[in-house]
């Protein structure tokens, strides 16, 4: 009697022995999935590494930016003895969200015990627990300038302070208290790059930008990409008047001009949005720029529904949902991810523009924001104001493209074999 | 010959028609557009524990028959234009049975795998590349079966040693392409079976394997048929296969049944011209022949089917008699559980016009046939 046998009861006539079992082949090859390859292959390339490095190098900039530029100090000892740490203070929720998810992501990477997914779930679940948590507990009071810890300066009761590698803030509007602007970048001086019209140093601004350059690149993809994967995966599992409906709504989509909406919006956006103007962006390049995904998607799943193991899938009576994202969007994804790297720079760039146009962020520190100032109100050219953004921005679109053409080559079999010879 | 002409049949096919467009996107004008019957007519009965295979060349709709069954066939492009499927197999005692052409496809889902399981040709891209054959095994079993997972961890482990795989715990966590071609047959036929299906249709399982596995597999088959009490629709076009494991048989062409009978009487008597011609081109051991006799000519674009019979330019039988070009023969019984649609055959004036219906399931095969026998 065989196991299935014992464990489902059914009635009937006794088992034949079972025949010989067959010996696998040595397992020689080692357990390697797709993803494993394609990761491997892509680290290979040298132009990837750069890319994935500068990526760090944001990330790092964007995690601790509160850290590395702020001019609280992380600890104050006052002359009658007495401890403060200002800048903890004044950590808003998503100041302490992003380091400790970013801690967690780092464990869990380094976990090599457990399986990918496990460690992709714990990573979700951790990290809305850390969001929810952080986002009801912290409310920082909102304090513009350094003030409460320029007054302990000015009673004489510091005794000695720790502040961060760049002691200022990135809006300290330091023009109000008769602080020079437009001061050349000076290195070892107090202003390695330099300050800008209102007097607020540039290269705390960098760093503090960097979490929007960021963030707006993978969230606006991100809606893209979750769009265009759902519309093009049911008009090509369907095909037929889904198909023909679906592509005429992408040409619609294309049709449209990301970056004069973009502008309308901006201008027709009331004032007391400008908190939500950055998010009002990212929705709307992620709302215009799915199209590309939506006809790359198509094509994939117009290719793979004929294939044996999608109507293998079918024929095991999986529902549409299991068929369309469990069979099929895992091996019609390659060519999505190259292209949202691309989607990506894209993004950051739309973001740069409108704020070089003074269309964009309104408070918040940005590449694009301070590339306008070059040329901005003191009317003659500000090199260091154009330098230092522009080349971040360079950077950055450089390395999502040297990102996106490495995967490109790692999932691509036919420039596989061309290397490999 | 145990007497199950009382029994029920399982699965009816009656005059099933399935057609598909031709004439390209480009084609605008209705003329030019025009549908193909890829499928015309079949009917097919096949009983509990029974084997049916049907055969024939490639694009006689073989395929299409199975895949109608499980409503498998994408539509649009592909359409039911009749016919009705009859599934009794209903696990809740539901004798009436359900015509599976007309469920909806959320009932279709409950039948797929869970009652009526299939098996696909091509064993090297059957399985999905991204994920290991546990988890695949997994979701099919999780879906069908009210199990905790730990359960169907053993279940999936459980029909892979059925399958005749060693070291299934492990097995379970590779990934298809660390599989051989047979390992793979194997494992599809696992996941198959794991749902304990009451009818398996298994398309050409057998047709991208080496020969040495092909017998491994279709030993492995047959013996789960047996000791699972399921049906086999066998779809393939290799007459050894039929010898070895059809109790009825079932020759198409051009999409239609051309010749229906008990193996026996197909393989002693094959009454069509088209049968003749199928067992006159296999190798016979030694046999005295130079070359092999072939049919001549090849099977007619779907798109431009002859008129009448739709073998008559390529019969033997026909010598110009003008009837087979302008008249297509219906499905006769000739001789008692005989059937074949051509007017040459002897006796078929006389034939009756009967549906095809034969409940004979050769005697169960108490030993299995020795391992590594090779085909008949």
């Amino acid at each position: 009697m065989s196991e299935i046998d014992a464990l489902i009861p059914h009635p009937g006539m006794p088992a034949p022995e079972p025949t010989a079992l067959v010996q696998p082949p040595p397992r020689d090859q080692a357990r390697q999935t797709l993803l494993g390859m394609v990761i491997q292959r892509t680290f290979a390339n040298t132009g990837a590494v750069i890319g994935i490095a500068w990526l760090g190098v944001l990330a790092v900039g964007a995690v601790g930016a509160p850290f590395l530029a702020s001019s609280y100090p992380l600890v104050v000892k006052t002359t009658d003895g007495q401890w403060f740490f200002p800048l903890f203070r004044y950590l808003t929720a998503v100041d302490v969200m992003l380091p400790i998810l970013m801690i967690l992501a780092i464990a869990l990477v380094s976990l090599r015990r457990f399986s990918a997914r496990k460690r992709v779930v714990t990573f979700f679940l951790a990290g809305i627990v850390v969001a929810t948590t952080c986002l009801l507990l912290i409310h920082p009071q909102r304090r513009e300038v350094f003030s409460e810890h320029r007054e302990l300066q000015a009673a004489g009761k510091v005794q000695w302070s720790i502040s961060p590698p760049v002691p200022y803030s990135p809006r300290d509007r330091q023009r109000d208290l008769g602080y020079p602007t437009y001061l050349p970048p000076a290195l070892g001086g107090p202003h390695w790059m330099g300050t800008e019209s209102s007097g607020s140093d540039v290269f705390s601004r960098m760093i503090h930008a960097c979490r929007i350059a960021l963030s707006i690149g993978f969230i606006a993809t991100g809606i893209a990409v979750v769009i265009g994967v759902i519309v093009g995966g049911l008009m090509g599992y369907f095909s037929g008047v889904i198909d023909l409906l679906g592509m005429r709504l992408v040409e619609i989509f294309s049709a449209i001009p990301t970056l004069f909406l973009l502008l309308t919006l901006v201008a027709v956006m009331p004032p007391e949005w400008n908190p939500y103007r950055l998010y009002a962006i990212m929705v709307l390049i992620g709302l215009t720029g799915w199209v590309g995904y939506a006809r790359f998607v198509r094509a994939e799943f117009l290719k793979l529904r004929k294939q044996d193991f999608v109507q293998a899938a079918i024929a095991c009576g999986l529902p549409l949902r299991s068929v369309l994202f469990r069979h099929m969007l895992p091996n019609g994804v390659a060519p999505v991810l190259v292209e949202a790297s691309f989607g990506v720079a894209s993004a950051i760039m739309f973001e740069s523009v409108l704020s070089f146009l003074g269309v964009g962020l309104v408070d918040e520190p940005s590449w694009g924001q301070m590339l306008g100032e070059a040329i901005g109100a003191a009317g003659s050219f500000k090199w260091w104001m154009a330098v230092f953004p522009g080349l971040a921005i360079f950077f950055t679109v450089m390395a999502y493209n040297l990102i996106g053409e490495a995967l490109r080559d790692a999932i691509d079999p036919h420039s596989q074999r061309s290397t490999m010879l | 010959m145990p007497d199950t002409s009382q029994n029920k049949p399982l699965l009816q096919i009656r005059d099933l028609a399935v057609s598909f467009p031709t004439g390209g996107r480009g084609a605008r004008r209705a003329d030019q557009r025009r549908r193909v019957r890829a499928v015309n007519g079949v009917n097919l009965t096949i009983y509990p524990q029974q084997t049916l295979a049907v055969v024939g060349e490639s694009g006689c709709g073989k395929s299409v028959t199975a895949l109608s069954t499980l409503q498998l066939i994408p539509t649009p492009p592909g359409r039911y234009d009749g016919g009705s499927i009859h599934w009794y197999g209903q696990q809740n005692g539901d004798s009436a049975g359900v015509d599976l052409l007309r469920l909806p496809e959320k009932k279709m889902r409950d039948i797929r795998g869970n009652q009526i399981a299939m098996i696909f040709q091509e064993p090297m891209t059957s399985l999905n590349p991204v994920y290991t054959i546990g988890e695949q095994i997994l979701e099919a079993v999780l879906l069908h079966q009210k199990v905790t997972r730990r359960q169907a961890v053993q279940i999936a482990e459980a029909a892979l040693r059925d399958v005749g795989i060693a070291d299934p715990g492990n097995r379970l966590k590779e990934y298809p392409h660390q599989l051989s071609g047979g390992m793979r047959q194997r494992v599809m036929i696992a996941m198959a079976l794991a749902c304990q299906p009451v009818l398996l249709l298994a398309d050409e399982p057998t047709t991208a394997l080496d020969v040495t596995i092909q017998a491994q597999i279709l030993e492995l088959l047959r013996e789960l048929q047996t000791r699972r009490h399921m049906s086999v629709l066998l779809i393939t076009h290799d007459l050894g296969v039929v010898a070895e494991n059809a109790d009825v048989v079932a020759v198409m062409y051009a999409g239609r049944v051309v010749e229906y009978g008990l193996v026996h009487d197909v393989f002693k008597n094959p009454l069509h011209p088209y049968t003749r011609g199928l067992f006159n081109s296999m190798p016979a051991l030694g046999g005295a022949h130079l070359r092999l006799l072939a049919i001549p000519g090849n099977v007619p674009d779907p798109s431009q089917f002859p008129t009448g019979c739709p073998f008559h330019p390529r019969c033997p039988s026909m010598q110009g008699d003008p009837q087979c070009a302008n008249e297509d023969p219906p499905l006769l019984e000739i001789t008692d559980k005989h059937w074949a649609a051509c007017w040459h055959v002897p006796g078929y004036k006389q034939g009756k016009r009967t549906t095809p219906d034969i409940a004979y399931r050769r005697e169960a095969v108490g030993a299995p046939s020795p391992p590594g026998r090779g085909l008949g």
